[in-house]
């Protein structure tokens, strides 16, 4: 029966048919830029395709490290935080310790290399799971990569960050080093000894080492080769940036695995190949850039992500399905019923897609149109800047676009150049890190189109003005403020932003500059909680076993300080005060009640709103102030009233 | 024809596999309060028959009547509501849970949307006693004996009211002692009124609890003929041919000594193990499932270590336990599990066939694909592997097909010495014979052939010389002409050594429960 199938659809024009059938990834793939070719006009350009190319660049040399791994029956969870731990070698032993660059490659790549032997070694003979083994390793990835970096981003020598431009003016070079990768994975899948060996170990293990295949010695090797594409995706991705950060590649492992397997691998190990990996990452890459470019809400982004990634697997499996099993369903009803499926997929693709730009895309009119690109929306302060802005851009007739970073500054570079390549008439940025939005800027910058910088400032290139808040100045009034409460002398505690955020690094900045004028403060611990408001509640509650005396607490923003309050529980504001900073509507409900004694605000809404009016005033090119102070207050429970955020 | 006492009828049952016709033409009946024995030989159809009737496979042709009426039989629910329960030789039980949940896994009593555990318990304790098992219906199962598994198996049957008991080789298992206990409950059973289709390889264990047996060979029901029937009469309807036809060995000159094993042991599974394969020579090793038979060839092979002594090849000492310095040498293993161990199942034939020889055909790195694909079209066309192409996946060959691959790749490696691991376990009868002249072809070349099988007609009928193992010990040695079934079985079951520790639960039978795991 399976011999039937194959003579029948390899004759004569059923060839592409059964080239599409044969990679349920590749019909995925041609559906989804149909789809979004006939949604938006901005997608099947050169330009925009190149920029897919640079966008799946880095997931997609991950993901064939990956590939390598998952064919034999492996899984790395460590690639993310091997390729941000290369590229700060990298950029630490070059740019800090002046080791020649090459040397510096070298060394990059050693380590990420040196990271796969170590998971290979634990995996092989230490008989750890994978699972396991690179779990540890992603945790001790990026925490050596913090260390260091002392958490603050390095800039990458200018030589290797001609790895992120483009050759000749168009031909971007991350594109090119993406498609070298892929031969070679494929010609190491394909053609080499320990290729092989991937698919029999992956197959089955025992029949292969029962066949004389030395496995432990090949799963070291297949461990190091995906350190090894972990690294250089490290550099390329450092190089887009021109800036190695320390968070950097934050849970790409997780869309290099995503790759893999959409591209037709089974996490069962046994299959799977170069070319379908790449698909996988173009599929990705599509889905991320035709949704910015259909102005789809950041939050259901997320959502139609998810979904494809499933359909595409599904429309997969089927296709698996109907071929593995042509005895019993007959061939006839399986191509039927896969013909069926591959119809609905495209259907909801498409209605999806379509459902959700519709629903968020204003009016196509000839409105001047602003791109607003946030850091996170996982956090009330830039939800506020978000709110500030769209109720501006309403009031003044503004088209504006909103996109959610994530915190992740390569995602964001994606981001900035879709707005550049649909040809917006400004651009807002808020950057996940001042040194890696700057290639990005300039690029808008080259397209002529003005850039706003909003709540934090872009390094290197020229904004046409920033609209913030002063950290620094926000610290210092946060150290003042607990300082005077306490009365110049007391023991307390300070709770860190996420470490490699400018944020994070300014606000700890102004406490330290604030707290200088007191002697009598004893600052007993600072840790980080990452900003978030249930790290806030662990690491308060860790250092309240420590320091059960303590009768201050300054938080690097309001979220921190309410989690700190919860493990404070009664003690706060009484035996302890809390100071928080940002002034979210959380926040000030706490200051009103009490238990937050301040809060440095700021205005975020002020902020959005503000850089919107400067956006509309730069796209009409009118003059504008090339800096814009919002005002930050300190806010207790005497002047709460008067403010809303 | 309605016989009121009629649970179960099939008529002109057919199954095919791919490349092998399970079941072609097959009629039996069950009748209330009866045990019907089905006989027949390994790969006969037993297996393939009753799993029609739990539901795992559906008939190509042919009529299943229960009751008197046709039914469809489509998976375990219909099975279920048929009142047809099935005792496989694996277990279907979880470790982890107590007698009383495992016998109501899925159908615990409940009440108001809980599990009524102590309704659960009541119930399960009435089917214990019922199959007259001493044993708290709150202990694990992990913590029981096989025998005591079985029982609760049998009990977990009776709680879905059964009233048709298939029970596959349920003595196979199980000691002497349990196995007259095991018969007081299919008695009590059949007193009850439940018919029971009841399979073993055991011929004294017909005229001890049958009252019909069903022959099946080949695929077809040959005879029914009632319990008493004399053993050799059972014989010959379960084999049917002359078993010089089926073992075409063909004895050439021997040379000197190729593989030699000295005092090989591993505290615990197999003591003081020596023996010597000549060149073009088959030496067999025959002994009951366990008695290490498995565990000795693996380390000869490398795959498993040992404590003492040494193996040698042409004179010179192996490594121990390094497979690599044992291919080196020569050494080939085909392995007893041949999915497991054997084969890649979803890589294709040339791939399998190329594993061996994968880092021989490599230089600097790269893989002589082309070279490869050569060496796998003339092997797989000197072997006669029955394949769409060689980019087939091994998972859809039939088991012949299959083990034909596993051999050809180490046929390939020029292997000198071939170990064989049940070579024709679970292959049909045309293939065994194809296999059987590999074995002749490769022992005229001049290679040596080790094989281990517990189909007693195929050691004899292969083997130039048979060892006998029997509790991890060499228990004799038999030349050709001087091994009988009788005479490999005595010593099977001998004591051999120092007979300071007894037996652990040795089988009361012959070795031709080889079924296992069907």
């Amino acid at each position: 029966m399976a011999t039937d199938t194959l003579k029948n659809s390899s004759t004569g024009a059923a060839g592409v048919r059964r080239l599409l059938l044969d990679n349920g990834a590749l019909t995925a793939l041609i559906v989804l830029v149909i789809a979004m070719s006939a949604l938006s006009g901005d997608f099947l350009t050169t330009d925009n395709l190149l920029n897919v190319g640079v966008q799946a660049a880095v997931t997609a040399i991950l993901a064939f490290g990956a590939t390598f791994v998952i064919v034999a029956a492996g899984i790395d969870l460590s690639v993310g935080s091997v390729a941000a731990l290369s590229a700060t070698v990298l950029a630490w032993s070059a740019t800090s310790h002046g080791v020649p660059v090459f040397l510096a490659v070298v060394l990059a790549v050693a380590t990420g290399i040196a990271a796969g032997l170590v998971n290979g070694f634990l995996i092989a003979y230490g008989k750890l799971p994978p699972f396991i083994a690179t779990l540890a390793m992603l945790s001790v990835g990026r925490g050596l990569a913090l260390v260091i970096s002392g958490g603050s981003p390095i800039a990458f020598p200018d030589s290797v960050s001609h790895l992120g431009d483009t050759l000749g003016g168009w031909l971007p070079v991350p594109v090119l080093v993406m498609v070298l990768m892929g031969l070679i994975a494929a010609f190491v899948l394909g053609r080499t000894y320990i290729g092989r060996s991937m698919y029999a170990i992956g197959g089955n293990e025992e029949a292969a080492r029962l066949s004389g295949l030395r496995v432990q010695k090949q799963k070291l090797a297949i461990y190091a080769l995906s350190g090894l594409f972990a690294a250089v995706g490290g550099i390329v991705l450092a190089a887009r940036l021109s800036s190695a950060q320390p968070q950097a590649a934050n849970g790409y492992e997780l869309d290099a695995i995503a790759a893999v397997v959409i591209g037709g691998a089974s996490l069962a190990g046994g299959t799977g190949k170069a070319s379908g990996t790449l698909i996988g990452a173009l599929i990705l890459a599509v889905l991320r850039n035709g949704l910015n470019l259909l102005n789809v809400s950041a939050f259901w982004q997320q959502v139609v992500i998810g979904v494809v990634i499933a359909l595409a697997v599904l429309l997969d499996t089927v296709r698996r399905k109907a071929g593995a099993a042509p005895v019993v369903t007959g061939a006839g009803g399986g191509k039927g019923r896969q013909a069926g499926t591959y119809a609905l997929a495209a259907v909801v693709t498409v209605a999806l897609v379509a459902a959700t730009s519709l629903l968020h895309t204003g009016s196509s009119s000839a409105n001047p149109k602003i791109g607003l690109s946030l850091s996170t929306l996982n956090n009330p302060f830039f939800v506020q800047i978000r709110s500030g802005a769209q109720a501006e851009a309403k009031k003044l007739g503004v088209d504006l676009t909103v996109t959610d970073a994530q915190n992740d500054a390569s995602q964001q570079a994606n981001q900035l150049q879709n707005f550049t390549s649909s040809g917006l008439g400004a651009i807002i940025v808020n950057p996940v890190d001042s040194d890696a939005a700057s290639n990005s800027v300039k690029t808008a910058g080259k397209a002529g189109i003005p850039v706003i910088a909003v709540d934090r400032g872009v390094n290197n290139a020229t904004t046409a003005t920033l609209v913030a808040s002063d950290n620094v100045a926000g610290g210092e009034l946060a150290a003042k403020t607990i300082a005077e409460k306490l009365g110049g002398q007391g023991r307390i505690v300070i709770l860190q932003g996420q470490a490699g955020t400018s944020a994070a690094r300014e606000r700890a900045q102004g406490f330290a500059n604030g707290l200088k004028a007191y002697p009598g403060i004893q600052v007993v611990a600072q840790q980080p909680a990452d900003f978030d408001r249930t790290k806030g509640l662990d690491v308060m509650s860790n250092l309240l076993q420590a320091h059960p005396d303590v009768q201050g607490v300054i938080a690097a923003n309001d979220e921190m300080a309410l989690g700190a309050i919860k493990a404070l529980g009664s003690k706060a504001g009484s035996s302890v005060s809390v100071v928080g900073f940002d002034g979210t509507p959380d926040g000030l409900t706490a200051v009103r009640n009490g238990t937050l004694y301040a809060s440095v605000a700021q205005q975020p809404s002020q902020l959005g709103k503000i850089a919107v009016d400067n956006a509309l005033k730069a796209v009409k090119d009118q003059k504008i102030p090339s800096a814009i102070k919002v005002p930050v207050k300190v806010v207790t429970k005497d002047n709460v009233a008067g403010f809303t955020g | 024809m309605s016989n009121p006492d009629e649970l179960l009828r099939i008529e002109g049952i057919r199954k095919s596999f791919p490349g092998v016709v399970a079941l072609d033409g097959v009629d039996f009946d069950l009748r209330r309060g009866e045990v019907h024995v089905l006989l027949g030989e390994n790969g006969a159809g037993k297996s393939t028959l009753i799993k029609m009737l739990s539901g795992a496979y559906t008939p190509d042709a042919g009529r299943i009547l229960a009751g008197g009426e046709e039914v469809r039989i489509h998976g375990a629910q219909d099975s279920e509501r048929l009142g047809i329960a099935t005792i496989y030789q694996e277990f279907n039980l979880v470790p982890d849970l107590t007698v009383a949940e495992n016998i109501f896994l899925g159908r615990q009593p409940r009440r108001f949307g809980m599990i009524d555990r102590k309704k659960t318990e009541a119930d399960a304790e009435v089917l214990l006693e019922r199959v007259g098992v001493h044993v708290s219906p709150r202990a694990r199962v992990r913590e029981l004996g096989i025998a005591r598994l079985q029982m609760v198996e049998i009990a977990k049957a009776l709680s879905l009211d059964a009233r048709v008991l298939i029970m596959d080789e349920p003595t196979a298992v199980l000691t002497s002692e349990e196995v007259e206990k095991l018969f007081a409950i299919v008695r009590q059973l059949r007193a009850d009124g439940v018919g029971i289709v009841f399979i073993t390889h055991h011929l004294e264990e017909i005229a001890a609890l049958g009252d019909r047996v069903t022959v099946i060979r080949d695929g077809k029901s040959v005879g029914q003929v009632p319990a008493g029937t004399p053993e050799d009469e059972l014989v010959r309807l379960m084999v049917g041919r002359s078993i010089e036809q089926q073992y075409p060995r063909e004895r050439g000159e021997t040379g000197g000594a190729l593989l030699s094993v000295h005092g090989l042991t591993r505290d615990g599974v197999f003591h003081d193990v020596s023996f010597e394969v000549r060149a073009g020579e088959v030496v067999g090793i025959a002994g009951l499932v366990g008695a290490g038979r498995t565990e000795v060839v693996r380390a000869v092979f490398g795959a498993d270590p040992y404590d003492k002594g040494a193996v040698k090849v042409s004179g010179t000492a192996l490594r121990r336990s390094d497979v690599n310095a044992a291919m080196a040498a020569g050494i080939g293993l085909v392995p007893e599990d041949r999915k497991g161990q054997g084969l890649v199942l979803d890589a294709s034939v040339e791939e399998n066939l190329g594993l061996v020889t994968l880092r021989k055909a490599t230089r600097a790195g790269i893989v002589d694909l082309k070279g490869q694909h050569a060496a796998a079209g003339r092997i797989a066309g000197q072997l006669g592997v029955r394949m769409a192409g060689l980019g087939q996946h091994v998972r859809t060959l039939s088991g012949g097909n299959q083990q034909k691959v596993v051999i050809g790749k180490w046929l390939l490696a020029d292997t000198k010495v071939l170990i064989l691991d049940e070579p024709t376990r679970g292959i049909d009868v045309g293939a065994k014979v194809e296999i059987y002249q590999l074995i002749n072809e490769l022992t005229a070349a001049g290679a040596a052939v080790l094989m281990i099988s517990s189909d007693l007609p195929e050691v004899l009928g292969m083997s130039d010389r048979v060892l006998v193992m029997a509790q991890g010990r060499i228990a004799g040695e038999l030349a050709a002409d001087e091994a009988t079934q009788d005479s490999v079985m005595a010593l099977a079951v001998s004591t051999p050594g120092t007979p300071a520790a007894p037996a652990p639960a040795t089988p009361t039978t012959t070795d031709k429960e080889a079924g296992r795991g069907h």
